[in-house]
């Protein structure tokens, strides 16, 4: 057949590396934008909006992310929607980053003192006016920790995207194996790549959460 | 910012509108490779020597040859989309690729959902297991462990001859089912005799070989359900490759036997 | 448009129910396991030698910071290579109770930390061992704390069991696969694996909130 040196290996490996970042940071970033506008939609006065992103939120964190990508995979399909894995797994982890992000946010937000609302009302500020010069500043600075530590949490979360047949490091670490049989070797090397991937921004969400004194507030 | 319920509703209606527009366009394959001279063909890349990828992590072998073959007979330039065993008939049910060049083995199961053209290459089922071990048919798996890919006609064939008490594991894909057999997670693998003698090949360690075989499996193309003007073009080519023999040498190059016959 | 058919699926309600028979068997010793192993490392991190700290920190580290997939597929397809064999079962069933051990180190040493050292104090005035003061005045408050956090966790878990499918091991999401893989039904099968999961993590929830009260830390 052919002959993959160790080299050869850890160079298609980090190739394909590059597809689980650009996976991760699209996720993240689409997931935080949508996310926020949920977030906003939890803290309007409407019980119906209350209810509707609770559900999306219970639906997205009591499925498995497995599942909610094979319905994106073949769901959309099903109604006319064009989807390659790629379109499916971004869709699906956005998705999927937004209700984890918004729930968080929501929480940070929440941990805002009530007297602080209630102080913004008393200026005649509107309710847009509130959140962004009182409310969501002093969210900001707790939701900062938890939100990066999340990013490791989204790029774990690409692994399962190899299951629908998108070309990332785990998918690639399975067809090296297939091409090398050297199972150990391989899946070694994919586990360490992610390893460095996450293992800085986990440290650095630490350090973050040190710095803004989160815990102290 | 609100967005206006004016606005939403005008975008909704647009999004439903191409949406249908996508579902009631009629067209049919075929005029779709012709006009866009592109053809979408939905290959392996886990089952050597059908389709593997090389140290370049592009994809090669007999499906792929052949895949190429049938672009430049349509006058079209080739997408090549790797598919695995349990996804490239929904590839085909939803037309994410016009055609499927897969080891795809004919069943009614399948012939439910898909259309068949004549056959390409041959490919046997076998099991295969330890030297050491004695397995002369089926009734001989009895107690003991077999890797399968789910959903191919391995599978299917296997379930059907099978004894209760074999333990049967069913995995995702021929990648993972080769890699189970390899790791000795299983005592024995039913696969394609091609793809086993390639995993031998590579693994002498596992004193493995051929012990009965399951079925005689030829592989076809396949097509959406109703595109009949697609298969009968196909025909012609398969045909055509057949009388000249183009796929007598494929066989030859990639399998190392002759096709034998194959159906129409 | 588009035409659904449920009915396909629920006629393999069996098969469906020894998937989630499998998901509860992998779930439920997964998290006794894991909780041991958590209670034992967070143990280690606070009062063991300094190798063991290193040791159990680089575990902890190691398991949090890659996917489950990839821990899974190194114990069922890379370590035969090294020379253990583990069945399906067993290696998800590792797999899971690693996984968990190392998320659960962390939230339990959280809990611990947060006792007030009047509380080990007092228990060691009383001729209380170390290992005593642990388990009776130590671990239960810590536990009560962080109880929320840990259900949390062992949920994740059992969601993630459904990745288990992949080598094959038969819980809900291979059953899910397998029926769909036949009947070409994909999104009517998700569907329904899918409102299972829901309703099991649902009910698991409510269940390790009553069980935690009442077996682990007495309220």
């Amino acid at each position: 057949m052919v002959e993959f040196t160790l080299w050869d290996i850890l160079r298609n490996l980090l190739l394909a590396a590059r597809w689980t970042v650009g996976l991760s940071l699209i996720a993240f970033i689409g997931g935080g934008l949508v996310g926020f506008a949920l977030l906003i939609a939890r803290l309007t006065p409407s019980q119906g909006a209350h209810r509707l992103v609770g559900l999306y939120i219970q639906l997205f964190q009591g499925t498995p992310l497995l599942i909610q990508l094979f319905l994106a995979y073949f769901g959309l399909a099903l109604f006319g929607i064009q989807t390659s894995a790629w379109t499916a797994a971004t869709l699906a982890l956005t998705a999927y980053t937004s209700a984890f992000l918004s729930e968080i946010w929501f929480g940070c937000v929440a941990s805002v003192p009530r007297g602080q609302w209630e102080a913004a009302r008393s200026l005649a500020l509107t309710f847009g006016e509130q959140l962004r010069h009182v409310i969501l500043p002093q969210a900001l600075n707790i939701a900062i920790p938890p939100t990066v530590g999340f990013l490791v949490q989204v790029i774990k979360g690409t692994a399962l995207a190899s299951v629908i047949g998108f070309v990332e490091l785990t998918k690639a670490g399975g067809m090296i194996t297939n091409a090398t049989f050297r199972p150990f070797t391989v899946y070694a090397a994919v586990a360490l790549i992610y390893f460095a991937l996450c293992y800085p921004i986990s440290l650095t969400a630490r350090a973050l959460e040190r710095t803004l004194h989160a815990a102290h507030r | 910012m609100w967005v206006s319920r004016r606005v939403f509703s005008v975008g909704l209606a647009a999004v439903l509108s191409v949406i249908a527009a996508v579902e009631a366009s009629g067209q049919t394959a075929l005029d779709g490779i012709v006009r866009s001279k592109a053809v979408r063909i939905a290959v392996p890349t886990d089952f050597p020597p059908y389709g593997f990828v090389g140290s370049d992590m592009q994809p090669q072998g007999l499906d792929i040859d052949m895949a190429r073959l049938i672009a430049g007979k349509l006058g079209a330039t080739v997408e090549l989309i790797p598919v695995t065993t349990s996804n490239r008939i929904p590839y085909l049910q939803t037309k994410k690729a016009d055609l499927v060049i897969s080891t795809l083995g004919k069943n009614p199961d399948r012939e439910k959902v898909i259309d068949f053209t004549a056959a390409y290459s041959p490919f046997f089922i076998g099991v295969f297991a330890p030297k050491a071990m004695e397995l002369k048919a089926p009734g001989a798996l009895a107690g003991k462990s077999i890797a399968v890919t789910r959903g191919s006609v391995d599978d299917s064939e296997l379930t059907k001859v099978a004894p209760s008490t074999a333990e049967i594991r069913r995995f995702e894909d021929n990648n993972a089912t080769i890699s189970a057999f390899v790791a000795g997670q299983t005592q024995t693998v039913a696969t394609s005799a091609q793809v086993a003698a390639a995993m031998i090949t590579k693994n002498p360690q596992l004193g493995a070989e051929y012990k009965f075989l399951l079925k005689d499996s030829p592989n076809f193309i396949g097509v959406g359900k109703g595109e009949d003007a697609l298969r009968a073009k196909l025909n012609e080519i398969i045909l055509a490759a057949k009388a000249d023999g183009t796929l007598e040498a494929l066989s030859r190059k990639w399998l190392g036997r002759s096709t034998g016959d194959l159906p129409e | 448009m588009v035409n659904l058919d449920f009915g396909t699926i629920l006629v393999d309600w069996r098969m469906l129910a020894k998937g989630v028979a499998w998901t509860l068997r992998l779930t439920t010793a997964s998290a006794t396991g894991g909780l041991a192993l958590g209670i034992g490392c967070a143990w280690a991190r606070i009062h063991g030698p300094v190798w063991l700290k290193a040791v159990t920190g680089a575990y902890v580290e190691l398991f949090r910071n890659t996917p489950f997939i990839v821990q899974l597929f190194f114990i069922f397809f890379g370590l035969p290579a090294a020379g253990f064999r583990l069945s399906p079962e067993t290696a998800s069933i590792l797999a899971m109770v690693v996984n968990l051990g190392a998320y659960a180190t962390e939230i339990i040493r959280a809990g611990i930390e947060a006792t007030p050292r009047g509380q080990v104090e007092a228990a060691l005035s009383l001729a209380l061992s170390p290992v005593q003061t642990f388990f009776h005045v130590v671990l239960p408050p810590a536990l009560r704390k962080i109880w929320p956090a840990l259900v949390s966790q062992i949920i994740i878990v059992m969601l993630g069991s459904s990745v288990c499918g992949q080598i094959s091991t038969e819980e809900l999401s291979f059953a899910a696969n397998l029926i769909q893989s036949r009947n070409f039904r994909a999104f009517e099968a998700f569907i329904v694996a899918a409102l299972i999961y829901l309703a099991l993590s649902i009910v698991l929830r409510r269940l390790l909130n009553w069980l935690g009260p009442r077996f682990l830390f007495g309220d």
